[in-house]
């Protein structure tokens, strides 16, 4: 989610600004709990089982923590919360707050969102994830602007056209005409595609009036993946090549951007930390379009960056939620969307690679993750991811927010997929080790 | 050879092994250093590990060994040869010293400045680790030689946790490696490696790991003799800019790695059966 929450806009382009955004936000959140005194039991709930959960975890070299819930009843309670979360103009809210309750629907996580309600119907059977995609993709085409665009923000607060959020969006509207075949949504992908295509930088990036701080950023790999899954499927359209070069051409700028440490420089966010969340959009942008692009360089760069991610969870059990240059510096909360999209990075490396110790990182995050989700609570908590481990953590604080749940519902699908077609055990040739004593 | 056997804890069966192992071999220790079994840090960590259930259980199977129905047995049948006989069953260090007459000490961080001054007093030429914290320097500096481990795993092969299973999915031949120390895991010099030949024969991962531990102690003494005789130097690591680093194994792939070990069990029963 590029915008950090509506509430938590930086509008501003410098740090003084941002702070000043914060702390109107916490005022405006703060005041919701006076109109809805109810609240407080939950928040307080909330706070209470964090820190108990700080307190007691464990975090050693010898030990992961284990979920009792099967992953099958967690996924379908994050898709439970994901549907419960759609609003009566179709869109789905970014977030509900333990404060102020849901958000405005949020066009572009509902966009996303899609692909993710599509492949939880195929594994399930469930036709309501298939309806609620339906009415996303409604609102959707609804918001799409003339020139092709969406706006950014949550509905209805920002007029102005942003690529992260139209490239988010094209992800939805490619897996709709894959799924349906209709030609109205080719052609609102088309547009969109059409618009980022004709905006791209000539060194491949984004910057400029559409996107966020009018400054360029390497998590815009996300976009470029969109761009490489529009040129996919739109076959044999005369405009299927530009868009496979588009993408190309950001995957190539993005590329230039990894350090020899693993880091990748760029994603650009003043005011903000460099939180996981970003940088695991980068690597996922970055891999996924290189998958579909053919590009082996697109996935070793991934896979180092990925390896310093893996080893600081092996050996500490614990992903920080920000980081600065090369990985360094740390903080003492988790970004848990964070970690649920290096889940899916680390297991479609796994598929990529058959280096099981992807797979094995993969599934322990899943399982730290699926203790963290409430089994119980109002509509909007249970179910929910939070923002941030503990929830007063510096990201998305005491919020549930919809795209930890896409996010978490994506690695426990692949998971379970892979899981079903593991081969490891049966294939792998014998090693020929070096000589031993007797 | 003065050597000191460093322990995570004084009911430590391996230590106790290794200890007795030793001495039968002419090599009784000079000392023995184990962590305490009760601080808080570890009783707060064993909680989030185990629960607190666990923890009451745990506690209960070690300092009253005797609740328990029937005589105290060795966890690891594959120890019993040498903890169990006619003298009686020595589940801790301190029972161990009774026969053997060497000192052990309890400290809560081996990498303490109090646990250093004592295994300088010990001045020992090699210290063998069985278990406890991760050591840094300045105590791995202490012996002349250095810190001996036995690693479950062949080396490079195979580095860091659950390296038996690790091994089986990986299809790298099972077996031990004895190495010195160094401040990364599994990073030093190599004195030994061993393949396990009866690793086909093991009836499930837990017998696989009691089996490698009893093979590790008993090479330890062979290696132990030969260091003796400086019949033995280590091999310096070439590997080390490698990534063959592996992490504790998730209990997914631990049961995968189960069905391979019962799988090879089977072929061979049947390579037996029909050759």
């Amino acid at each position: 989610m590029t915008d950090l929450g509506a509430a938590f806009r930086d509008r501003g382009h410098n740090k003084d600004n941002a702070t000043a955004s914060l702390v109107s936000t916490a005022l405006i959140e703060a005041t919701g709990l006076l109109r809805r005194p109810q609240r407080l039991v939950p928040l307080i709930q909330k706070l209470a089982s964090d820190k108990i959960r700080l307190t007691f975890e464990p975090r050693h070299l010898y030990s992961y923590t284990k979920a009792k819930r099967p992953s099958e009843e967690i996924l379908n309670s994050l898709l439970r919360w994901i549907i419960a979360a759609q609003r009566s103009d179709g869109g789905i809210a970014a977030y509900y707050s333990l404060l102020t309750g849901y958000s405005e629907s949020y066009p572009e996580v509902t966009g996303y969102i899609v692909p993710t309600l599509y492949d939880f119907a195929r594994i399930t059977g469930d036709s309501s994830a298939i309806v609620a995609a339906e009415r996303a993709t409604r609102w959707l085409l609804g918001l799409q602007m003339p020139s092709g665009a969406f706006s950014g923000g949550l509905h209805g607060s920002d007029a102005q056209p942003s690529v992260f959020n139209t490239g988010q969006i094209l992800q939805g509207l490619v897996r709709v005409y894959a799924e349906t075949n209709r030609s109205d949504i080719l052609q609102g992908a088309a547009a969109a595609g059409d618009w980022l295509v004709r905006i791209q930088q000539p060194d491949g990036s984004w910057s400029g009036a559409g996107a966020y701080q009018n400054t360029a950023h390497t998590y815009y790999s996300m976009v470029a993946w969109a761009l490489a899954d529009l040129s996919e499927c739109s076959g044999s359209r005369p405009l299927s090549l530009e868009y496979a070069v588009a993408a190309e051409k950001n995957l190539d700028w993005v590329l230039g951007q990894f350090r020899p440490s693993g880091w990748i420089e760029g994603i650009n966010l003043q005011g903000h930390p460099n939180y996981l969340h970003f940088i695991a959009y980068v690597l996922q942008g970055v891999l996924e379009c290189g998958i579909l692009r053919g590009r082996p360089d697109a996935i070793d760069a991934v896979a180092k960056s990925s390896w310093v991610l893996l080893r600081k969870f092996e050996t500490t059990k614990f992903l920080p939620g920000a980081y600065e240059r090369d990985f360094k510096g740390g903080c003492n909360f988790t970004c848990l969307t964070g970690n649920a999209q290096m889940s899916c990075v680390w297991l479609r490396l796994f598929e990529m690679t058959d280096d099981l110790r992807y797979l094995n990182a993969a599934l322990k995050m899943n399982e730290m993750l699926k203790r963290l989700i409430p089994f119980r609570g109002r509509p909007g908590i249970a179910g929910g991811v939070s923002g941030s481990f503990p929830a007063w953590g510096r990201y998305q604080p005491l919020r549930y927010i919809s795209w930890g749940c896409k996010f978490f519902a994506d690695a426990l699908i692949l998971e379970q997929g892979l899981k079903r077609s593991f081969r490891a055990t049966a294939d792998t040739p014998a090693v020929k080790a070096l000589p031993c004593a007797s | 050879m003065r050597i000191v056997i460093l322990s995570s804890s004084v009911y430590s069966e391996t230590a106790c092994a290794m200890a007795v192992r030793l001495a039968e071999s002419g090599h009784v220790p000079v000392g023995a250093l184990a962590l305490r079994a009760l601080d808080s840090t570890t009783l707060l960590r064993k909680v989030g590990q185990w629960g607190a259930r666990g923890v009451a259980h745990y506690a209960r199977a070690k300092l009253i060994p005797h609740h328990a129905d029937g005589p105290p047995q060795v966890k690891n049948p594959h120890l019993r040869p040498l903890l169990e006989n006619g003298r009686g069953v020595l589940l801790s260090l301190r029972a161990v010293t009774e026969l053997y007459c060497f000192p052990v000490a309890s400290c809560a961080d081996q990498n303490g400045s109090d646990s250093i001054a004592l295994l300088k007093e010990w001045s020992p030429d090699v210290i063998i680790f069985t278990g406890g914290n991760i050591l840094r320097k300045p105590l791995l500096d202490v012996p002349r030689l250095g810190v001996l481990n036995v690693h479950l795993g062949l080396l490079p092969e195979i580095r860091g946790m659950s390296s038996p299973e690790w091994s089986l999915l990986k299809n790298v031949p099972v077996g031990i490696t004895i190495h010195y120390m160094a401040v990364g895991i599994d990073t030093g010099p190599i004195l030994q490696r061993y393949e396990f030949p009866e690793a086909r024969q093991c009836e499930s991962l837990d017998d696989l790991r009691n089996r490698l531990i009893a093979f590790g102690i008993d090479k330890t003494a062979e290696v132990v003799a030969a260091l003796d005789h400086g019949a033995l130097s280590a091999i310096p690591r070439s590997d080390l800019d490698c990534d063959n680093q592996f992490f504790v194994m998730h209990e997914w792939l631990r049961e995968r790695a189960a069905e391979r070990l019962a799988k090879s069990r089977t072929a061979t029963i049947a390579g037996a059966v029909h050759g």
